[in-house]
């Protein structure tokens, strides 16, 4: 893509030297601060986890000690699978409900459809923070549910608030709108003729939704996956908030090495791990918006 | 009407809308009337169905504790500073991505992907660990500048299409009839990219006023914005008014924004900047 901007400036007939420098010159700040505050801790926190001091204090060298702990520590460990249970089950709950909802609403318009695409977009303006404690004013302990359950003669629920699914209601429900607003923008790729025809030959809703409509949002699937995984696997706010004590997600884990038992560097191992569990997800993203914007571009 | 077109019509009628649009409504709108009720509740004893006694005195008791007023200031400060920073840094660099050809321009664009293809909360720890040995752990500006990172990608991703999307016709126009550069830029391409920059600027600002990880990692205890006492009202069960009461108060920012937005961006629009 660079040969063809640049081929672009010379068939315009400018050699435009003034507007390499000038461009340069003008993106150099945002691109300094992307280096230094993104790429150089990152590359930090891998090198500074992998030469570590040795035992009398002096002479850095190469060590997996720091990860050999985390991968033998009990609690550690505990933590990591929390969090990946947390994740896979967040996102295959969120898309079970956003694939059909996002189907409905590429095929139908009206009144009642209108009101579903604002009501799934509605979570993007309520912040997490004002989520968190609506969560726990409705299924906490005296929350609304049981207040209702009460007045009908109901047991009390086992509120999810401070267990592992506190945090998975909290995602699914904050992550519902850009889920459905990426399947959306994928879906809109999906002709209503071809689903009328393949409704026509008799095809089945389930027929019609594997041969047709799943090839081509499939890569949308991927991509919403993608970055909710992302947003999950390090969260913070809902499982600091919404989940257990112990064992608890990477967010909150991190959080407390760093700043309660003030062990910088088996945070940074934490993060390193989170990073490398995440690796092929931001992998994908991020190649799949730059393949997005090649194809926009042209 | 015979039955059969009743029963056409009855067929027409959207059932899966409708009860979609209801449950979605409890699910989704029902916890917020919930806390909407909280915050004029003076009295609601467990289990009646609404609040025994309704009133404003906690509205008084919130506004009136000084901590409150700080944590707004805070993130006040903050949330200017760091979008009028963000938009300095930002703005010229769109200009330069959408109009100028430098060598390196599309990695350079790509680069601020990186933001979003890491965990970001693993992200801030390795930038909380620099910032501990330059001391800004605690700080008001250390707090600036890792909120600021979080704005470069929309900062420049969006006022860049904007600024590609102005018509150059308008532009050569205005050249032929004898307008410098300066007055080009300023009369003719600012005005036609100015809506998608104010939505960059006004989604950075709404952004920054609700981040919650980068504030709590390097500002504690120091520096306190909204949500963070927001983070202490709830997790030591106040008065469980106060916590609707700044429920409330905190959404104003979000609230005004889904207003403008709902005029500026579509889902569509939306859905193919997040990458679908």
């Amino acid at each position: 893509m660079t040969d063809t901007a640049t081929s672009g400036g010379a068939a315009t007939g400018r050699p435009d030297a003034s507007g390499r420098v000038t461009g340069l010159i003008l993106v150099a700040l945002p691109v300094a601060m992307v280096m230094t505050m993104i790429v150089w801790p990152i590359g930090l926190a891998i090198l500074d986890t992998l030469w570590l001091p040795g035992p009398d204090g002096t002479g850095a060298r190469f060590s997996v000690a720091s990860y050999r702990f985390f991968f033998s520590d009990g609690y550690s460990l505990g933590n990591l699978w929390i969090t990946i249970w947390t994740t896979a089950v967040s996102t295959a709950i969120l898309m079970a409900i956003a694939i059909p909802l996002s189907i409905y609403l590429r095929f139908r318009t009206g009144r009642a459809a209108a009101v579903v695409q604002a009501l799934a977009i509605f979570p993007l303006f309520v912040p997490s923070i004002i989520l968190a404690y609506a969560f726990v004013r409705v299924l906490g302990p005296n929350g609304m549910v049981d207040i209702i359950l009460a007045n009908i003669g109901l047991p009390r629920i086992r509120s999810p608030y401070l267990t592992v699914w506190g945090p998975v209601i909290g995602f699914v429900w904050d992550n519902l709108p850009l889920t459905v607003v990426i399947l959306l923008a994928g879906l809109s790729g999906v002709s209503t003729q071809a689903v009328e025809a393949a409704r026509d030959v008799g095809a089945g809703r389930i027929a019609t939704f594997r041969h047709i409509i799943l090839p081509r949002i499939g890569p949308s699937i991927l991509v919403a996956a993608s970055f909710v995984v992302l947003g999950l696997f390090s969260a913070f706010t809902f499982p600091y908030l919404l989940g257990p004590a112990a064992p608890e997600m990477m967010g909150p884990f991190m959080q407390r090495t760093f700043g309660d038992v003030l062990d910088p560097v088996q945070a940074r191992t934490q993060a390193v791990v989170t990073f490398l569990f995440c690796a092929a997800f931001g992998w994908f993203y991020v190649r799949s918006i730059a393949a997005n914007r090649r194809r926009m571009a042209r | 009407m015979s039955t059969a077109d009743l029963r056409l019509a009855w067929r027409d009628v959207d059932w899966t809308g409708i009860v979609l649009a209801a449950v979605m409504a409890v699910v989704i709108i029902g916890p917020l009337v919930v806390v909407g009720l909280w915050a004029f509740a003076e009295v609601w004893r467990f289990p009646s169905l609404l609040p025994q006694e309704w009133g404003l005195r906690y509205w008084g008791m919130t506004l009136g504790r000084a901590d409150v007023w700080a944590a707004l200031s805070v993130s006040l400060q903050l949330s200017f500073v760091v979008t009028l920073l963000s938009a300095l840094i930002c703005l010229p660099a769109a200009y330069a991505f959408a109009r100028l050809d430098f060598p390196g321009r599309d990695v350079l664009f790509l680069s601020f992907l990186t933001i979003q293809a890491f965990p970001r909360f693993g992200l801030l720890i390795s930038i909380a660990t620099i910032f501990l040995t330059l001391g800004l752990v605690g700080t008001f500006w250390g707090v600036v500048l890792i909120q600021l990172v979080n704005t470069l990608m929309f900062m420049i991703w969006i006022p860049t299409a904007a600024f590609q999307n102005v018509d150059r016709r308008l532009e050569e126009a205005a050249r032929d009839v004898g307008a410098g550069p300066i007055r080009v830029f300023w009369s003719v391409t600012l005005p036609q990219a100015f809506p998608a920059i104010a939505a960059a600027i006004l989604l950075t600002f709404v952004g920054t006023f609700y981040e919650t990880e980068g504030a709590w990692l390097i500002g504690a205890p120091h520096v306190r914005t909204m949500p963070i006492l927001m983070i202490s009202f709830i997790n030591n069960q106040l008065v469980v008014q106060l916590g609707a009461v700044l429920s409330l108060m905190l959404w104003v920012p979000s609230f005004l924004f889904l207003l403008m937005a709902r005029r500026w961006m579509g889902p569509e629009a939306l859905g193919r900047g997040l990458g679908g």
